[in-house]
């Protein structure tokens, strides 16, 4: 799979829609603790920024497994799970820089974003445009474009 | 269950008992949810006659049904108590996110009774429910009891009440988190005689859809209908600040304690356009996809640095029209509000009510302590503040303006309020409509929100028909895509003529704003036009596998309204309460006066549309057999 979630967090207004659809994947319930996408709140602030598995070429979350069970797909390219051998010890979601990934604590297993088979609900159902799917391509540009223009932004302030 | 938390959580402060109790199918099927469940277990539950503040009142939080579901706008929780205010049932409603954490501990309500030996708190965490010590607690503001819960309880939803709620003030609100509210009726008194500082609340547990594919769809729809609604793109924008130039047109306003009609260059000062000076962040509650808060930060002047969510019309009418203050102190006394826990329209109607008084010399500097003018923030800052605090005439006005009246000779001019609750926004001498019938026919007193038209348009201010119509204002599509049966639809408006019968549509504005207060969706306009029982009644199906038809909905809501007005009339509810402020009647604004005979005229309408009697507003037996509450 050639496309990438990005996340526009400036556009994100915390309705929680995107976690409550995406945990139905999952579990066939509402349980917004059990969504891959998570909204982060800075409530002194009202600011809101969604994180999700960031689908590394290399994952931290692969060489913590104790079990071996987290792998990158050779077709998909998309960081996957054998959920059956996996044995709830977290040790991936501690030690994953994005807190990418989500306790299901029905199943006692850790799951990440699998971007729905490459037609992710949270896309669809965000009202604001704060989600958007991709081509991995893209998705490097935009970072790329991103992080320049911050750069510029301390280099020449207001000018 | 499914779609239900399942559970109500039942707490006795005085014992300790903490129960929880299932939800029958036939509560469900007949009560909906939210203040469906509320009303019911009011009814069931309160003792006649009690005094508000007393043990004896039960206050119960009502999750609407389908939060917990992706159902846009659906967020809302219902509390209700019997109401300080008015002695009659008193009840709020708020969204944000703490109804979604309180059924995602597992409770579809949250009922409190009793009344605590010491200041406490209650802590909810799924199964575990605990009544923990508040001392350190008590005293504090609102947002600093949160920032110290919070750093206890990571992640949680926090209802509490501020230093108003503590010290009896009757109009006191219940805070739902920083910057929402139980705003009216008083409920934060309720809480503050209960000693209960707060209710903090974290669920981890989902709701199970019956089904869920089919749910998705519905959202989708429902996202789809509110996104085509007329008023949508403006409401993202400015939200409820839209009503501010219009009503300021129409004379409407309720300047200067409802003297004025409206004051001068209100458009450029309290226009929506002042949003884009303050704010340039939208703010959404719980699945919600219009997102009309606006995070509003003072950059210069006398209130640099404040930062609040929201410039919304309520608080700009309450602060800027009643009392005339500037839109930056308007915004400082919504954080005032908030902070202190206090309900922002019956705050206002106070302060207007006081600065009246001073201004006819009926009370004195000697009384007050300081001077008293339309417009002064400083004086209205420092009177809220006595007010909260119930110190010197604060005592007094913490009553609220109907009994604070009742000290002073010549005092019951000014308290504008209708069965003991101050009335916000408009004045119905400037603008006529369902909406100002409402005020009259409100469950829990003087009140704009429970009563609107859901095709109100605010371009035209006609009504030539003795108060019983008013003008619809929009062609065949909005006619046709308005959900409500055919044959009501035909007789409540009329297109050739362009009327809407006013009492007809009261009665199914008040029936359909009480179903979305049981299933927890948002009275905002862009909802109001467009999502009606039909696609509410497939939600819940969906939701809760519980078949149900839009005429079903519609019923339920009924029959809530109806209990409520029999728990109001067994609490002493009289015909000669329903009426407006004799101000109304004999005071012109614009030259325009209320014709208490045609008003009298259309309430009686009202009752027949409603199958009550019509001379004393007793819903008749027929219409209590048709809808079960007969026994």
């Amino acid at each position: 799979m050639n496309k990438r979630l990005i996340i526009h967090a400036e556009k994100c207004n915390g309705c929680g829609i995107c976690e409550l659809v995406c945990a139905l994947s999952h579990s066939k319930q509402w349980h917004p603790s059990l969504s891959c996408i998570k909204i982060t709140a800075d409530e002194e602030r009202h600011l809101y920024f969604p994180t999700v598995c960031a689908q590394c070429i290399e994952p931290l979350c692969s060489t913590a497994c104790l079990m071996n069970v987290i792998q990158k797909d050779v077709e998909t390219g998309l960081t996957v799970r054998d959920e059956l051998s996996c044995i709830g010890c977290r040790a991936c979601e501690t030690t994953c820089p994005f807190s990418g990934c989500t306790y299901d604590y029905i199943d006692g297993k850790v799951v990440n974003c699998n971007l729905c088979q490459g037609d992710p609900v949270c896309v669809k159902y965000c009202p604001n445009g704060a989600l958007e799917f991709a081509s991995i391509e893209g998705a490097a540009a935009f970072k790329r474009h991103d992080s320049a223009r911050y750069r510029l932004i301390e280099i020449f302030p207001e000018g | 269950m499914y779609g239900y938390a399942g559970k109500i959580l039942d707490v006795n402060l005085s014992t300790g008992q903490i129960l929880k109790k299932g939800i029958s199918p036939q509560l469900a099927k007949q009560y909906l949810g939210g203040i469906g469940f509320n009303a019911r277990i009011l009814y069931d539950e309160i003792p006649v006659g009690i005094d508000p503040l007393s043990e004896e009142n039960v206050l119960v939080f009502g999750v609407g049904t389908l939060v917990g579901s992706p159902f846009p706008t659906a967020s809302r929780t219902e509390a209700s108590a019997k109401s300080p205010m008015t002695e009659l049932y008193g009840t709020s409603n708020s969204g944000a996110f703490f109804g979604t954490q309180l059924k995602g501990a597992g409770y579809d309500a949250l009922v409190i009774k009793g009344r605590a030996l010491n200041p406490v708190y209650l802590y909810i965490e799924d199964d575990k429910v605990e009544i923990r010590d508040a001392g350190a607690l008590w005293g504090k503001d609102s947002w600093e009891t949160i920032n110290i819960l919070k750093s206890h309880h990571y992640g949680a939803e926090i209802a509490l009440i501020g230093p108003a709620g503590e010290n009896l003030v009757r109009f006191a609100s219940i805070e739902n988190g920083y910057h929402d509210g139980w705003g009216r009726t008083g409920l934060g008194a309720v809480m503050g005689s209960k000693l209960l500082k707060a209710i903090v609340v974290r669920g981890s547990k989902g709701i199970r859809p019956k089904d869920p594919q089919a749910l998705l769809k519905t959202v989708k729809e429902g996202q789809d209908l509110i996104k085509s609604a007329s008023s949508y793109k403006v409401f993202t924008e400015y939200g409820t600040l839209n009503a501010s130039i219009p009503y300021g047109r129409f004379g409407a306003l309720s300047a200067h304690n409802f003297t004025k009609g409206t004051l001068p260059d209100w458009s450029e000062k309290a226009g929506r356009q002042v949003i884009d000076k303050y704010s340039d962040r939208h703010i959404a509650c719980q699945s919600c996809i219009i997102a009309c808060g606006h995070w509003v930060e003072i950059k210069e002047g006398k209130y640099k640095g404040l930062k609040v969510k929201d410039l919304e019309i309520t608080p700009t009418v309450s602060f800027a029209a009643t009392v005339g203050l500037n839109t930056e102190a308007t915004i400082k006394a919504t954080e005032l509000c908030q902070k202190y826990g206090v309900d922002i329209v019956s705050a206002g109607g106070v302060i207007g009510f006081a600065i009246e008084l001073f201004k006819k010399g009926i009370i004195t500097r000697e009384d007050v302590g300081y001077e008293l003018d339309w417009g002064d923030d400083d004086a209205a800052f420092n009177l809220l503040e006595d007010i909260i605090h119930v110190k010197g005439i604060g005592k007094i006005l913490a009553q609220g303006t109907k009994r604070a009246a009742e000290y002073f000779t010549g005092a019951d001019k000014s308290a504008i309020h209708v069965k003991g609750l101050e009335i916000p926004m408009i004045d119905p001498r400037g603008r006529w409509s369902t909406w100002t019938l409402g005020m009259l026919t409100n469950i829990r007193g003087g009140d704009h929100l429970r009563c609107r038209n859901p095709v109100e348009n605010l371009r035209y201010n006609e009504n030539k028909h003795d108060y019983t119509k008013e003008r619809f204002g929009f062609k065949k599509p909005m006619y046709d895509k308005l959900d409500m049966p055919e044959d009501l639809k035909a007789k409540i408006i009329d297109l050739e003529n362009d009327i809407v019968d006013i009492a007809q549509m009261s009665k199914w504005a008040e029936d359909l704003i009480n179903l979305y207060n049981a299933v927890g969706v948002c009275i905002r306009p862009p909802v109001m036009e467009k999502v009606g029982p039909t696609i509410l009644a497939q939600a819940y199906s969906d939701f809760t596998g519980i078949k149900v038809s839009a005429a079903d909905l519609m019923l339920a809501a009924e029959r809530i309204w109806n209990l409520i007005k029999l728990f109001n009339l067994r609490e002493g509810e009289e015909v000669k309460d329903i009426t407006f402020p004799r101000r109304f009647y004999e005071e012109a604004v614009n030259g325009k006066v209320l014709d208490e005979d045609k008003i009298k005229n259309v309430l009686k309408k009202y009752y027949e549309a409603r199958g009550w009697d019509a001379d004393t507003s007793r819903p008749k037996s027929e219409t209590l057999a048709r809808l079960g509450l007969d026994t």
